[in-house]
């Protein structure tokens, strides 16, 4: 594989991780929310998409019944806006709870929906991998089609364009009267509630708008690499999403980008190195302990990240 | 619906190991007031260090046991030291996050050092003897029997000493202990000791139930928090009778829903509970 069309992939994955960032961004960077069921959206927009586009196999094989043929276009739709509700739904039960509380119930609940896409085979194909996922226009685009560029570049374009909206309709929420309330409950609950906002409905809001971004991402995901399978959605995607959301600087969209960028980069940076080097079996987990360290030195020396506002550090630390 | 023994005894099982693990969490938040999510890594990687002894070095599985728990008893007070201690004035999300880093480094560290796949403590094999119908191992008594010493060490420790005493006073008002002379560094320290020890302890007896992966601590967690909730937050005897309930009710579930969800009736017991007692079973309104 040459360079370009490593660098090219690495990109798509930046680009998936990007908007995840972008969602977990809503819910900690801009309303202080402590999600920690992100994988669980992720998961929850991947299965829907795939679910809706890919008729179930046929044999001996075939665990899943359910299955249908509609166009990619409708399942990302689908699967944007069932992750956003099973983020309301998480919410409700556990938004008004403190920090730390939150903290532990929704990465629970993301487990057990991870459990359920494990168990139900008839919905997911559960503990196997769910196949043959279709790429979108895969048809048209190649070489010599009549999009005349590799599908990656296509990928690429399409997730990054993608980003780029996202990018810009949430920095201009983060800016407009709802966005500025969600300010607000980040640094103090009461002052909102002096004002008569109904702090829980915002809260929801923002949960669920976070959670379908995540959503839209687990689609593009599951339609960029053909098969997923239950383990892509372990709660370790969700602390990468935190680490990458902390590194990059809390409360900045474009901070949320650089990085997931960042934490992409340092996971896939193996794929560039020869394979004959020292410890070369070890690589794998020796930049996870990396992408750790550099969050922890991250939090230490530079608080606000690389391109957070140090003012919005206040948040959440109102005992 | 008549309780089939086997599945309460399995239940009481799987409840101690949850109930010594939820007790070491819950007192290092009642003096820390922070999450620690490499908690399930302390314990994990207890387990790895005991077994590396045991099946590496080859000395006896007693040996290697203590040797566990204290690595961790010392590694915890070491990762203190190195880590969280620069945090100390920090918000306990800060912490939280901290401690995200921390458990990537422990998790890679131990896949790096003894592999990603399982190991399995050298047990001799032999037959499970079976008592009034109820089947169960040499293991699993052992797993009864320490966990309940080492509760009854835990209570004596928070009833009787000066230290233990202290603690209780810091977990339930911080400002006023430190006004009336507690030293919270020394008790910071004294809890890591303790919390790491038991974090070894529980990560050995889940080795023991089952086997040693690199994530087992990690996986664990969830009725861990489960019954720290349960308990509420920071309460000692909480989370002892959080744990044991959590750990019955899960085995005693798989006589009527599927067994692959029996780690979701803590979840489900956490919910409801949460939505009802938002302070634990034992806990007061106070938070």
């Amino acid at each position: 594989m040459a360079l370009v069309d490593l660098l090219l992939v690495v990109g798509i994955i930046a680009g998936v991780y990007s908007l995840l960032a972008i969602g977990m961004n809503m819910h900690w960077g801009d309303t202080g929310l402590l999600n920690f069921a992100h994988a669980a959206f992720f998961a929850v927009g991947a299965y829907t998409s795939a679910i809706l586009t890919t008729p179930p196999a046929t044999g001996d094989l075939a665990t899943r019944v359910v299955g249908f043929d509609f166009p990619i276009l409708v399942g990302l739709l689908a699967g944007t806006a069932l992750a956003g509700l099973v983020g309301v739904l998480i919410a409700i039960t556990s938004v008004r709870l403190e920090g730390d509380y939150l903290a532990m119930v929704t990465l629970s609940s993301a487990e057990l929906i991870r459990l359920m896409i494990h168990n139900e085979a008839w919905l997911t194909t559960g503990a196997q991998t769910l196949k043959n996922i279709p790429r979108p226009l895969s048809g048209m685009v190649s070489p010599g089609g009549t999009i005349p560029v590799s599908y990656d570049v296509f990928y690429f374009v399409l997730v990054w364009a993608i980003v780029g909206v996202c990018y810009l309709l949430f920095t201009r929420l983060s800016h407009s009267p709802f966005g500025r309330v969600l300010h607000a409950i980040r640094e103090n609950d009461d002052v909102p509630l002096a004002l008569g906002k109904n702090i829980t409905t915002f809260k929801l809001k923002s949960f669920g708008i976070g959670a379908a971004i995540a959503g839209l991402a687990g689609g593009l995901w599951a339609h960029y690499v053909y098969a997923i399978s239950s383990i892509m959605f372990l709660p370790s995607i969700t602390f990468l999403i935190w680490a990458a959301v902390i590194i990059g600087g809390a409360g900045s969209y474009a901070g949320a980008i650089v990085g997931a960028s960042v934490i992409v980069f340092l996971r896939q940076i193996t794929r560039f190195i020869p394979g004959d080097v020292p410890f070369g079996d070890q690589l794998a987990y020796i930049r996870l302990m990396v992408v750790g360290a550099v969050l922890i030195l991250v939090l230490y020396y530079r608080p606000e990240g690389l391109l957070g506002d140090a003012e919005r550090l206040q948040a959440g630390t109102s005992e | 619906m008549v309780l089939d023994p086997q599945l309460v005894w399995n239940g009481l099982v799987v409840g101690s190991i949850i109930a010594v693990s939820a007790l070491g969490l819950t007192l290092i938040f009642g003096i820390l007031n922070f999450i620690n999510i490499a908690y399930g890594d302390y314990m994990a990687a207890g387990a790895y260090v005991a077994w590396a002894v045991n099946a590496q070095v080859g000395l006896p599985l007693g040996v290697a046991i203590v040797a566990g728990i204290l690595t961790m008893s010392v590694g915890a007070v070491v990762l203190d030291k190195l880590v969280f201690q620069h945090f100390r004035t920090r918000s306990p999300i800060t912490l939280l996050i901290v401690s995200i880093g921390l458990a990537f480094i422990i998790r890679n560290f131990i896949r790096a050092i003894w592999g990603p796949s399982g190991h399995f403590y050298d047990l001799p094999m032999e037959a499970n003897p079976s008592f009034l119908g109820v089947r169960f191992s040499v293991e699993q008594v052992a797993i009864m029997v320490v966990s309940l010493l080492l509760l009854l060490g835990v209570y004596a420790l928070l009833r009787r000493t000066r230290i233990g005493i202290a603690m209780r006073a810091a977990s339930d008002d911080r400002m006023l202990s430190r006004i009336r002379g507690v030293d919270t560094e020394k008790l910071v320290l004294y809890v890591w000791l303790i919390g790491g020890a038991i974090a070894g302890l529980g990560g050995i007896m889940l080795g023991l139930d089952a086997q040693l992966r690199p994530n087992m601590g990690f996986t664990a967690l969830i009725p861990i928090f489960a019954a720290v909730i349960l308990g509420g937050i920071g309460d000692p005897k909480g989370a002892v009778a959080g744990g044991y309930t959590i750990g019955v009710a899960q085995e005693v579930s798989v006589a009527v829903i599927p067994s692959e969800y029996k780690f979701g009736v803590g979840l489900v017991a956490l919910i409801v509970g949460l939505l009802t007692r938002p302070d634990g079973l034992f806990g007061e309104a106070t938070r």
